[in-house]
């Protein structure tokens, strides 16, 4: 059994952490110019979510699976989880597949620049929303301190 | 026989002597190629009188390809080169790819071995079987761009097909202890300072042209494999990485770990990081991909500045280490200042690593006051002034005033400068520390500190295995998920090193073009390409004694469990970032290390290891120096 117990609960902590990047115009106007459509499929517990970079603002759609997505990428919820903390050596997690991408990989690479800001959004987020429970960050510091 | 073309060519410089030996089948067996010849061989040379400068004649200067040099599979197109380091004065080598190692090959020789020293500037002129030591009076003092298109254009009348060539720069020919070999204006046998050995031999280049084929022992197989290999290519997200984005991806991978140097080994973040990313490059000066000889990954970029102070011609353009060492190490984020520090780099033919380091290194000292504006011939060497490093490299390239103390290394500079510089030092063994952050990664940090080269991520697969770009399901340690901190690490390293001589040193694969291959398929190209039959167990063993060979030779040169160590700067644990409070735990690593390796306390081979492991004549001569 995975950190997320539930297919429910998985949705709720990352889906909504997915809506939070898509509120964050630093790393939302990124994400809007490369124009792509991901969608994400976890295992254990299962889930697939689109992030659909290609309008004029981020739309996130759990259970998404008509939609041509440019890019899959492909993980455990364990995986995913660790990754929004910065905590994957990602060459290996893709060596090794436990991450696998297909698609155009040099558009994948464009986001990780993107992205960074959120690994210290995650903690916060999780603390933030009730979700500290999640949170394997050792040296967390509430925004408050 | 295949893989082989079964000639090695001896060119004696101070007598004019060429011979061409013919390649014992046996000793190919024993040692597969490239410093699995190349160690043996520079024993053999030295043995009777082992004490020398490393810019003297004594040193001897070998070059060899591997078995599948020459051969159209991708990451296979590397060569080695070896000597004693002119930087560090202790065993020097260095892996490069592009195009040379091929042309040698198809004019029938698997490597050259250069002993002496030449009366006058001279080159070495190669057209099959026609082998001559020629006047290079008019190359001399020829930027390596020059000096690669002139030779090309004197020699095609006389050749017909084009060649290729081999060639030091005026950095070189100053004997500037971190000068490089560069092949095609780009491909640079980098470290440890090569081509000042070839400057010290009065030796400007080699110009190879050959017509001949390279047979291999079961062209079958090796077809099929290479079909199998397609798919597996095909879906390397490394390779796709690294075909679009060159080995500069690292800069968005290797920052969220903490790997990337930021300011002299200070930060590991930095909010200026993507101005010379990957998107950056690509936006600013990517001018197209290049390769090596019969590789598809095509790893290499171009680069052109158009306008601007740094402005350059369409050429090579900088990779990884080198966009680290003159941007994240300086604090420099013009991505066009540092394309034209690895221009300048490449025309005079210096080391990016060191050339960086070094002068990160500078600006330290300069920061804290021990060198002034006085010293430096009026250049402010501030963080982050891209026109000051730029000067300086210049400076470094023409041995100008400050410039001809850096162009000893860091290691050096720090002698003359002296007070606390020493500090700011990233060296092991004198050798600058490569871009990767063993705060991060503690088996890098054993691994740069037993390094027989000093600090370097590729004398070994350990860089590979810890970062996780390959995995070899064959080699339990090669495939495990190690558990953060220095545990395991010793053993990851030997074995790291065992399997690593075979496959980058020995067999001579790329390890960024050969990355997705696992043991079996490597060897098996090995195999297939031969018609040996060497198993995993076999070319371990080899691997292992071509690692005491490079270690017995630098021991032979002077280093001692005490230049097994790392800086104090790479020792210093980050207050904040992906690697806080983090350091490797060196005396567990290094006493694990010495007693699997049965090191004695001076960090020397024990006379047992090096007879068990067929090493006798090295085992008396360490013994009697």
């Amino acid at each position: 059994m995975g950190t997320f117990k539930t297919p429910e609960k998985l949705e709720e902590v990352l889906v909504g952490f997915f809506k939070h990047m898509g509120d964050t115009p630093l790393i939302a106007d990124k994400l809007l110019k490369s124009g792509l459509i991901i969608r994400f499929n976890y295992t254990d517990p299962d889930l697939v979510v689109v992030v659909d970079c290609s309008g004029d603002k981020i739309d996130v759609r759990p259970h998404d699976t008509d939609t041509k997505a440019i890019v899959e990428m492909s993980m455990s919820a364990d995986i995913a989880h660790r990754f929004w903390f910065g905590m994957v050596n990602l060459t290996k997690a893709l060596t090794r597949k436990e991450m696998v991408a297909k698609g155009p990989i040099p558009k994948v690479l464009k986001l990780l620049p993107a992205i960074k800001p959120s690994y210290s959004m995650y903690p916060q987020y999780l603390e933030a929303n009730g979700y500290g429970e999640y949170n394997i960050t050792k040296a967390y510091t509430p925004p408050s301190a | 026989m295949g893989g082989y073309t079964g000639q090695i060519l001896y060119v004696d410089l101070s007598s004019g002597r060429i011979e061409k030996k013919p390649l014992d089948m046996e000793f190919a067996r024993k040692h597969i190629g490239g410093l699995g010849f190349g160690t043996r061989i520079y024993l053999e040379q030295i043995k009777d009188n082992p004490v020398f400068d490393a810019l003297s004649e004594a040193n001897p200067f070998v070059l060899m390809t591997g078995p599948l040099t020459g051969l159209k599979l991708n990451g296979v197109a590397r060569w080695a080169v070896c000597s004693k380091s002119p930087l560090t004065g202790y065993w020097g080598d260095s892996n490069v790819g592009g195009f040379f190692g091929a042309h040698l090959k198809f004019a029938g020789y698997d490597g050259i071995v250069i002993t002496g020293k030449a009366a006058s500037p001279s080159y070495l002129f190669i057209h099959d079987e026609t082998v001559e030591i020629r006047n290079a009076e008019k190359y001399w003092g020829q930027d390596i761009y020059t000096v690669t298109d002139q030779l090309k254009a004197d020699l095609k009348p006389e050749t017909q097909k084009a060649g290729q060539v081999l060639a030091i720069g005026p950095a070189g020919e100053k004997c500037i202890r971190f000068a490089s070999l560069i092949n095609n204006k780009g491909h640079a046998a980098g470290r440890t300072g090569m081509g000042a050995v070839w400057g010290s031999k009065m030796l400007k280049a080699v110009f190879v042209c050959g017509t001949g084929k390279i047979e291999v022992a079961q062209p079958e197989k090796l077809d099929e494999l290479k079909a199998e290999l397609k798919e597996v290519y095909e879906e390397s997200i490394g390779i796709s990485a690294i075909h679009a984005a060159g080995t500069a991806a690292h800069m968005d991978v290797g920052i969220i770990s903490g790997d990337i140097p930021i300011k002299n080994w200070q930060m590991t973040e930095w909010d200026d990081i993507d101005d010379i990313g990957p998107t950056e490059i690509e936006e600013k000066i990517f001018a197209g991909h290049k390769t090596c000889y019969g590789c598809g990954v095509a790893c290499k970029k171009n680069a052109e500045v158009k306008d601007g102070p740094f402005k350059m011609e369409k050429g090579p353009g900088p990779e990884y280490e080198t966009i680290a060492t003159f941007g994240t190490m300086c604090l420099n984020s013009s991505i066009e200042s540092i394309a034209k520090a690895n221009d300048i780099c490449n025309r005079y033919g210096m080391d990016t690593i060191t050339c960086g380091s070094t002068i990160a290194f500078a600006i330290e000292c300069f920061e804290n006051g021990l060198i002034t504006e006085k010293e430096t011939d009026g250049i402010a060497l501030t963080w982050g002034d891209s026109a000051a490093i730029v000067k300086m490299v210049e400076k470094i390239a023409k041995q100008e005033g400050f410039g001809a103390i850096l162009g000893q290394g860091s290691a050096k500079a720090a002698e003359h400068i002296g007070g606390n510089a020493a500090d700011f030092l990233t060296t092991v063994k004198g050798l600058e520390a490569p871009m990767h952050d063993p705060r991060g990664a503690h088996g890098f940090g054993l691994a740069y500190a037993i390094s027989p080269r000093g600090a370097c991520h590729e004398a070994s697969l350990t860089f590979e295995a810890e970062g996780g770009m390959i995995y070899i399901p064959e080699i339990p340690e090669l495939s495990a998920d190690l558990p953060e901190g220095s545990d395991e690490r010793a053993q990851l390293n030997v074995v790291a090193q065992d399997y690593g001589m075979f496959f980058s040193n020995c067999a001579i694969f790329c390890n960024l073009g050969g990355m997705p291959l696992n043991a079996t398929q490597a060897l098996n190209l090995v195999n297939f390409a031969t018609g040996f039959d060497y198993t995993l167990d076999e070319v371990l063993e080899i691997g292992r004694r071509v690692w005491y060979l490079k270690r017995g030779l630098t021991n032979l040169f002077g280093a001692r469990a005490k230049d097994d160590r790392l800086p104090k700067r790479l020792m210093t644990p980050m207050t904040e970032g992906p690697t806080e409070g983090s350091v490797p735990d060196m005396d567990k690593m290094l006493a694990e290390f010495y007693a699997l390796r049965r090191l004695d306390e001076e960090g020397i081979p024990t006379k047992q290891v090096l007879e068990d492991i067929g090493l006798p004549d090295l085992a008396a001569l360490l013994n009697s120096a």
